[in-house]
């Protein structure tokens, strides 16, 4: 737990236990995935340079010996856009926002499609539950919170963490029974977010469908017409349904 | 085993866990979940063992490879086994033994049997071989049956001679019925399927509340969607309620897929009765190949034995697909029957209720509870 005096109000818990348990696995997460090759792509449409400065933080550790990890700013006006082209199946996206920013909701949203882990950094409203892998949230309404440090604070602690997981390598390596989630089609109802790349080119033809598994021919006879962005649920080789555009819809919300 | 920490958002499930504990309170609550993947999530990420006691999690016939009877494994092998047939299924079917081994065994006695991911792959195989009858081994809930039933349009768009389909669809509403009727299981709820319900919508499961006064939650896949939808279970008795509420919305309409169903009545009828393995004959709970589509029909086509396979004496697969009975509490489970040697369906599909818990539930419920407690009492490593 880490506290600080406030200005005004006394002590202030910077890192409460529950965050501190939140940061903890979101670095030992992106410590797997930096081992397995991922590269982190930062997002702040609202504080661009706090994108820029958790890049830096990876790509330039500022602890003599400690090796740099490839991250990368992404501060185009359309994230959704620039992000759709810079990800690889296993990266990491991680966005410092409010849980208000539409373009980092979409990007959220579409990255299972994209076989991205999301990690969300942000202080006030929390987003839908499950809109990111890891939300790391500051539970506070202060609208100083972006340039009091404590996102600065958080950052740096998932950049020392995660080298931390570095040195304990039995760390990095997930269990093979976590590697191989054998799943039948059928009977484990399963159904897979795909992002359409382009629609069917000619009669009897698939979607291109981008999957975290890569690109594949999808059916889509009984979704419809779709367009190039569309997201779809994929079944046994046909799109069973289309998610609504809204991003705000479809996130973990109970009703 | 898994813990909170490795659900997406675990702020988000720790709150749910904490939420759930004080909600349930001292009653004693029984969900049953009714499809292969929610079955599979709750044993990979050891949901039972993050709930209190007093929830329990009854896995119900939600695998539908593991209610497939051995009769009509027996046929498929049958039917791969004919002189100039490529016999086509999805690979999960491949292990499930019938009374004279699986497909895997006809396989390796030269039948030419092969696993496709879509059926539309079949029609692909007949193309490319008009020599030989392509049969399309299908099998699954309404999730499935689109893309079969796109398959049987195309094959008949194309004015195919040599496909058919052997169709052993089967849908959900009718087993939850049975179940319902069943004596011996008394359930506070349902979690209903998540993708199966993107196709046939939330209404059809409207008489679950107002017949039976049971709630139902269709749920989505994530550990957190489980969490949540038992909250939304427990919230439905604080208030009083009995409905048909929806988790999933970020995936299904109420109405469910209109298209999907159009097509699926198009290519497909249902079948007065089907035997499911374990629940016995339930009436319209299954779909064959439409009349119109007849020549496509795997059953028209060929005279299949057909002869009914009573089970192995020792499997108790019915129970378990009940509810009636926790896999563990089989006389076979982890001795007789593994995946690797599996007696019984439930141990050959990893949905299946005796092959999830065999990967990933053997710590036994109290020791991990335990685990569990403590865990999320310190805080960290939760």
């Amino acid at each position: 737990m880490t506290a600080v005096v406030g200005p005004q109000a006394g002590p202030v818990t910077m890192i409460d236990e529950e965050l501190s348990a939140d940061l903890a696995g979101a670095a030992l997460a992106l410590a797997r995935r930096f081992h397995a090759g991922a590269t982190l792509w930062v997002l702040s449409p609202q504080w661009e340079p706090h994108s820029h400065h958790v890049a830096v933080e990876f790509v330039h550790p500022v602890i003599v010996g400690k090796r740099a990890l490839p991250a990368v700013a992404l501060v185009a006006a359309d994230l959704v856009a620039e992000t759709r082209i810079a990800v690889r199946p296993g990266d990491v996206v991680l966005a410092v926002a409010g849980a208000d920013q539409a373009q980092v909701l979409d990007v959220m949203r579409r990255a299972p499609a994209w076989g991205v882990e999301t990690m969300w950094i942000g202080y006030g409203d929390r987003p839908a539950a499950g809109a990111a892998s890891h939300v790391l949230w500051v539970p506070s309404d202060d609208p100083m919170v972006p340039a009091t440090g404590r996102f600065v604070l958080m950052y740096h602690l998932l950049w020392e963490l995660t080298h931390v997981c570095f040195e304990h390598p039995g760390l990095l390596t997930v269990p093979d029974d976590d590697c191989t989630d054998e799943v039948c089609i059928t009977c484990s109802d399963e159904g897979r977010l795909g992002e359409v790349v382009a629609p069917p080119a000619e009669e009897y033809a698939g979607a291109l469908v981008r999957t975290a598994t890569g690109e594949e021919y999808v059916d889509v006879t009984v979704v419809g017409d779709v367009v190039p962005g569309d997201l779809v649920i994929v079944h046994a080789g046909a799109a069973l349904t289309r998610l609504e555009d809204s991003p705000q819809v479809g996130q973990w919300g109970p009703r | 085993m898994k813990f909170v920490d490795e659900f997406r958002d675990p702020a988000a499930a720790r709150a749910l866990v904490k939420s759930i504990t004080e909600l349930a309170g001292d009653d004693e609550f029984k969900f049953m979940e009714v499809c292969g993947g929610h079955t599979h999530t709750i044993y990979r990420h050891g949901i039972e063992h993050l709930l209190p006691a007093n929830i329990e999690l009854v896995h119900g016939p939600g695998c539908p490879v593991c209610v497939i009877p051995m009769g009509r494994i027996d046929d498929a092998m049958w039917l791969a086994e004919q002189p100039d047939v490529i016999f086509t299924t999805f690979g999960d079917m491949m292990r499930v033994p019938g009374s004279r081994g699986s497909l895997l065994d006809a396989k390796a006695r030269g039948a030419d049997v092969r696993f496709v991911y879509s059926p539309l792959d079949s029609v692909k195989i007949a193309i490319d071989n008009p020599d030989q009858h392509v049969v399309f081994f299908a099998v699954g809930f309404e999730t499935t049956v689109p893309s079969t039933a796109v398959t049987l349009m195309r094959a008949k768009a194309l004015g195919l001679t040599n496909f058919s389909v052997f169709s052993n669809h089967v849908t959900i509403v009718p087993p939850m019925k049975a179940i319902l009727e069943s004596p011996d299981l008394r359930l506070s709820g349902f979690l209903g399927p998540g993708h199966v319900s993107t196709v046939v919508g939330t209404h059809p499961y409207r008489f679950v509340p107002e017949v039976y006064g049971k709630p139902v939650v269709v749920a989505g896949f994530e550990p957190l969607d489980i969490l949540q939808s038992v909250y939304m279970l427990l919230e439905q008795h604080r208030d009083g309620r009995c409905e048909v509420e929806n988790q999933y919305a970020r995936v299904v309409r109420p109405e469910g897929n209109v298209a999907a169903l159009k097509l699926m009545g198009q290519t497909f009828q249902l079948r007065p009765h089907f035997e499911w393995r374990g629940l016995g004959f339930i009436s319209q709970s299954a779909l064959r190949v439409h009349d119109d589509f007849a020549d496509f029909d795997a059953e028209v086509r060929f005279s299949m034995p057909g002869v009914r396979v009573a089970d192995p004496k020792a499997c108790q697969c019915g129970e378990v697909l009940k509810g009636a009975i926790k896999p563990w509490e089989c006389k076979v489970f982890g001795t007789a029957c593994t995946p690797e040697t599996p007696i019984g369906t439930c141990m050959v599909s990893p949905e299946g209720a005796c092959a999830a818990y065999y990967n990933f539930g053997r710590l036994h419920r109290e020791t991990a509870q335990m685990v569990g407690q403590g865990a999320v009492g310190q805080g960290a490593g939760v």
